[in-house]
């Protein structure tokens, strides 16, 4: 839904290209390189075949055909596919894992923002 | 119709589009489907290192280090603070730091440049801003430059002893 949003442009880092720091905005963003540090980005990320991230991610959606080592918050969807790697945490709203992905790590589904709304009320409901 | 066209052909010199090669940089913006060109949107803040191959376009900020192997281009509304290499660098954002081109550097007429440059080639479009040092080195040419000039002409010209040549400035230096 939110997808189209932040798609204004697509940002790449290439295949031969590697960064070591911190990459931080509004923008989708596709890494075939190599990156280490830290990502947090409002925006989708496409990790491709040959791209390896070794850092904490935090996007919308997450994408992983490649490699990542590290952490990873996905606000809405994760997806794994069949060559992809993750090693590490994941938090996300819903995970879609393909048959021969590889995930070590533990998971951790976010509740959908409305049904936290909802409990809040709840809560706000007992006086005592 | 034909004759029109046939004067076209003749008007142009073709000693010209020869001549005006720079003509990629507007192409490349259009290149960043191919996978090959790095591209930092305007809306990405990066700090870091980067290194590798490859041409890389920039419209966002970046602060850190560069060291590249091909083309960097940093656009109109791009900031970039920090140390930058590449082969060969066209600006047309800011950049706060030392631009060390092994091939050229073009400054393009929003380009902002404090800091110094170092290339062997350098063109500049007039509203470029440039403050700092320029060094065109040729680093062949400044190592054989402190001892006396005319002395050394007539060794390179012998061309023969240039290997004991050095030798001796390395034991006058020490």
């Amino acid at each position: 839904m939110e997808r189209g949003k932040a798609a204004g442009s697509t940002s790449l880092l290439s295949k031969k290209v590697n960064i070591v720091g911190e990459i931080q905005g509004n923008e989708d963003l596709h890494v075939e390189g190599r990156f280490k540090g830290s990502i947090k980005i409002t925006g989708n990320i496409f990790v491709g075949p040959t791209g390896v991230v070794e850092a904490d991610v935090e996007a919308n959606n997450i994408t992983i055909q490649g490699k990542i080592n590290g952490n990873i918050l996905a606000r809405q969807q994760l997806e794994i596919q069949s060559a992809g790697e993750l090693i590490g945490d994941c938090s996300a709203q819903s995970i879609d894992i393909k048959e021969g992905a590889i995930f070590e790590g533990r998971s951790q589904m976010l509740r959908p923002k409305t049904s936290l709304a909802s409990t809040q009320s709840g809560t706000k409901g007992h006086p005592k | 119709m034909g004759l029109f066209g046939k004067k076209d052909k003749e008007q142009k010199p073709p000693a010209v589009s020869s001549a005006a090669a720079p003509a990629p940089v507007a192409k490349s913006h259009k290149r960043e489907t191919t996978l090959d060109t790095t591209y930092f949107g305007k809306n990405l803040q990066i700090k870091g290192n980067v290194s590798g191959e490859g041409s890389l376009i920039i419209l966002g900020s970046f602060e850190g280090e560069f060291d590249l192997k091909g083309r960097l281009q940093v656009a109109q509304g791009a900031r970039i603070k920090g140390d930058i290499k590449a082969t060969d660098i066209y600006v047309n954002g800011e950049i706060e730091g030392a631009v060390t081109a092994s091939e050229k550097v073009h400054l393009d007429t929003t380009a902002r440049i404090k800091g110094g440059i170092a290339t062997p080639r350098l063109s500049v479009l007039e509203g470029a801003q440039f403050d700092g040092e320029l060094k065109m080195r040729n680093q062949a040419a400044r190592t054989s430059q402190p001892p006396s000039i005319g002395d050394q002409k007539g060794d390179s010209k012998q061309a023969s002893p240039s290997s004991v040549t050095p030798d001796k400035k390395v034991t006058e230096l020490k």
